[in-house]
């Protein structure tokens, strides 16, 4: 028996209790001010950064992003001056598995049937574990947990804030998301199916699952019976009132173009790229027209991959030998809104900012903080989040970062981790963890 | 005016600026060549000395070099002694997906199914296919069912799939012996397999003429079923049903059942071993052959008697009044870029080729054959400008494919980047 977990443990019983009393946090009175070299605001249109910014922060939520020398700072808010650190949004990563036991524990990838819209990850949430607090420490705050990609639909994902210490405080919204596996994966529930299969069987349930939810949208606005309640299906009456999204685990060329024309054209439905890598950029133009997000990675370039045994019949991700950068790729064909993403656990969620990195290093322009906006505001944005997180702006959560650089630079340190206004994570005042 | 204006203007000038010669938006090409083989269905199939005029990816004008007035602004090709055919089709293809996504066997029958999403635009496949000079397929599921689903039709020249695209469905493929026969462990043969299939084809007709019906205001609206919709378009006429169908027997049965029977636009695809003895009733009929990969049948006791003879199927096709004889390869058993060969071993065996049936052949007929000939397989005013440039006959093994254009695009040239094939 070791003795250290469960002090962990008795010291994480008490924490709530001292960590409610964060100036700015939402069970405190005082208000906190943010001083800072310079805050990456990230907003959806306009200026993406303020110089020698003061934040007032206050119950949780952002309430002021000025200027320093031009905001008069209210007499009883805790100063807080980060000097030439700066702040920025809390990074938002939309494909993990990290919310609950260790993944290899294997509770989000039950592949009972070929599409599972019914299953959720919501029962299997750990709060505290230990990839959420390493993601808290790399200043991950709100993340997409998401069933495995076992079968063509796993079931609903969940949004989580990271680093909050209960399962009703860490929940933004379930679901999450309906998540969506075009191929990759399913092909091993059972032998012989492939793509064509697994497209009509797709389209099929999703099918069936909007038929479902129509019938209850009938009986609510009083034009038909009251139809028989069925856990399968209940996730397409939010998927059709566009409450949620479907997140595609979405990556060849073929199935992404499928998400765009039968999900989104097809079915109408809000849909957004994720996980996604290999040359699905091909299918960039019509993603962009069509006004379906990219979320990328966890692999951030696209590599030659092709078996020469016969051409047609071999794994083939075709560059000609070069070595292409997935999100220039998209940018290239006027996407606009790229994201990127780790597959936590499979790429740790602290790690996400290298993904913005090497898309950089890949030919990504960020001469509008495309890198920053990518962890932080398109995410939000694509998952329908943008009224709450992803920007520092007046009225949203106070989820935000204190860094020592460019939050997207691997150079860069994580020095303190805020959501809603609570600090979470403090390299200096307790162990750094990232 | 500052520097970033001046660049911002010459990127909205450029994509004008890259609209080559004969493409959309583009202006003229003419293309002078040694022989054109315009293989229309009917009359002459070869104009000596011609010219060849193209706009906005359509074949504007041909005709004899001699008479040609270029019009102003055309950019002219002078070919010398290459010849110029249309490009290439093939109808039995499943290389511009991958034929592991293709053979969802699941059900006997999946009318459901598309190719659709395994496209690939200018995988290897079919770079090389179009470096042999086809620049059409009808990319079909495999035949491990006996309906294993849609067929796409698609150009093989560009890297998008919506520019590649032709029509969706292609076709209903139908397979009747010879592979659906391990669908399932309990081994079903002939018997049932032509009972499933009538009963599946039946019901999906049943299904289109309830959807008639209540188009017409005659009925009420059906439920939406995914697995018979694409009968819908059979019952229009708006495609055909393409049958992997080889022996004699079920030849015959394609002839009987399918168009006979259910009154569908149907075509042998596919087509091998002893099926040409159903030839004549076939033209009587008007269901076209689409012949390979085998271009021959040597004796094969029990299944094929041919005393002790090798045949060239083609020929029996057309020794028995078969006029619609096409070739196809089933890429990738047979690769794509080897289509020609089909042909020429057509021509080896007997085939005659006095009409220029063999090019015919790779050409005007699978257009016919496929409802397409109104936009491809001549080289005629108006239909698209999908050509190939080549030494000498393209059905001569020993002539090479020098260009492919598609829609007006120069989509290969072989003195360009890397000889493919």
């Amino acid at each position: 028996m070791r003795p250290i977990p469960l002090l962990l443990a008795l010291v994480a019983l008490l924490v709530p209790a001292f960590a409610g009393g964060d100036s700015g946090a939402r069970g405190a009175e005082r208000g906190l001010a943010i001083l800072t070299a310079k805050a990456l605001t990230v907003p959806p249109e306009g200026p993406q950064v303020v110089d020698n910014a003061v934040l007032l922060i206050r119950v949780g939520r952002i309430e002021v992003v000025g200027v320093q020398g031009e905001l008069e700072l209210p007499a009883d808010y805790e100063l807080l001056d980060v000097g030439d650190r700066w702040v920025a949004p809390g990074i938002i990563d939309l494909h993990t598995h990290i919310g609950g036991r260790d993944f290899f524990t294997n509770d989000i990838n039950d592949m009972v049937y070929l599409t599972n819209p019914g299953l959720r990850v919501s029962t299997s949430v750990v709060p505290e574990n230990r990839h959420l607090m390493t993601a808290v420490a790399g200043g991950v705050t709100l993340l997409l947990y998401i069933p495995g990609s076992g079968t063509n639909i796993g079931g609903h994902g969940i949004l989580l804030k990271t680093g909050l210490k209960s399962y009703e405080r860490m929940v933004v919204r379930d679901p999450g998301s309906l998540k969506l596996a075009q191929s990759g994966n399913p092909e091993s529930w059972t032998v012989g199916i492939f793509r064509s299969f697994m497209n009509w069987h797709t389209r099929y349930t999703v099918r069936r699952g909007l038929g479902y939810a129509r019938r209850w949208a009938d009986y609510e606005a009083g034009q038909g019976p009251r139809p028989e309640k069925d856990p399968q299906w209940e996730v397409f009456r939010d998927v059709l009132s566009k409450k949620t999204q479907v997140s595609v685990h979405t990556q060849i060329f073929q199935v992404v173009l499928m998400t765009v024309t039968m999900l989104s054209e097809e079915f109408g439905l809000d849909v957004y790229i994720d996980h996604g890598s290999f040359d699905g950029w091909r299918a960039a133009g019509p993603a962009a027209l069509s006004g379906v997000p990219a979320i990328l990675g966890p692999r951030g370039v696209s590599a030659h991959m092709v078996v020469e045994y016969r051409p047609s019949m071999s794994v083939e991700n075709d560059t000609d030998g070069a070595i292409l950068g997935m999100a220039a790729k998209y940018q290239e064909a006027g996407h606009e809104m790229i994201g990127f993403n780790t597959d936590a656990p499979v790429v740790p969620a602290e790690e996400v900012s290298l993904q913005a990195a090497m898309a950089v290093r890949y030919g990504f322009d960020t001469s509008r903080a495309q890198h920053v906006r990518g962890l932080t505001i398109v995410p939000a944005l694509a998952a329908g989040l943008a009224d709450r997180v992803g920007s520092l702006e007046p009225g949203k959560d106070a989820d935000l970062i204190v860094v020592d650089g460019d939050p997207a630079d691997p150079r860069t340190t994580v020095f303190m981790t805020f959501i809603e206004g609570e600090r979470v994570y403090d390299n200096e005042r307790e162990k750094r963890r990232w | 005016m500052n520097l970033h204006r001046v660049l911002f203007a010459l990127l909205l000038l450029a994509p004008a600026a890259a609209n080559a010669p004969g493409t959309e938006g583009g202006t003229g090409l003419a293309l002078l060549t040694r022989k054109a083989l315009i293989s229309t269905y009917e009359g002459r199939g070869v104009l000596d000395n011609a010219a060849i005029l193209i706009k906005d990816g359509h074949i504007e004008a041909v005709g004899p070099a001699a008479e040609l007035e270029l019009p102003e602004g055309y950019q002219l090709i002078d070919l010398g002694e290459l010849w110029v055919t249309p490009g290439l089709i093939d109808l039995h293809d499943h290389s511009a997906g991958n034929l592991m996504d293709l053979n969802d066997s699941v059900y006997l029958t999946n009318p459901g199914l598309r190719a659709a999403p395994t496209i690939t635009p200018g995988n290897m496949a079919m770079r090389r296919a179009r470096a042999g000079g086809v620049t059409s397929v009808l990319c079909i599921p495999g035949s491990g069912s006996n309906i294993s689903g849609w067929g796409i039709l698609v150009r093989g020249g560009f890297d998008t799939f919506e520019e590649n695209l032709i029509r969706n469905p292609g076709s209903l493929k139908l397979a009747q012996a010879g592979n659906p026969e391990r669908a399932a462990p309990w081994y079903p043969r002939r018997t049932f397999m032509n009972w499933n299939t009538r009963n599946t084809l039946r019901r999906g007709k049943a299904y289109a003429k309830r959807w008639e019906a209540h188009e017409q205001g005659r009925g009420p609206k059906p439920e939406r079923d995914l697995q018979f919709d694409i009968f819908r378009d059979l019952l229009e006429d708006s495609i055909q049903v393409s049958v992997h169908t080889q022996i004699y027997q079920v030849v015959n049965m394609t002839i009987g059942m399918v168009a006979e029977e259910f009154g569908f636009s149907v075509y042998i695809d596919h087509g091998t071993f002893d099926g040409f003895r159903a030839a004549a009733r076939a033209a009587e009929v008007g269901v076209g052959a689409i012949l390979g990969p085998r271009a021959v049948q040597a004796p094969m006791p029990p299944m094929v008697d041919t005393d002790g003879k090798i045949l060239g199927v083609a020929a029996e096709y057309q020794g028995r009044g078969h006029r619609y004889v096409g070739f196809n390869t089933d890429a990738p058993v047979v690769p794509q870029e080897e289509l020609t060969l089909q042909a020429a071993m057509g021509v080896r065996y007997g085939f005659d080729n006095s009409r220029m049936g063999a090019v015919r052949g790779l050409t005007i007929v699978p257009a016919l054959t496929a409802g397409l000939d109104g936009a491809i397989g001549s080289i005629e005013p108006g239909k698209e400008a999908d050509l190939i440039v080549t030494t000498g006959d393209p059905v001569d093994p020993r002539s090479s494919v020098e260009m492919v254009f598609q829609r007006g695009h120069k989509v290969y040239d072989a003195k360009e980047g890397k000889r493919l094939w």
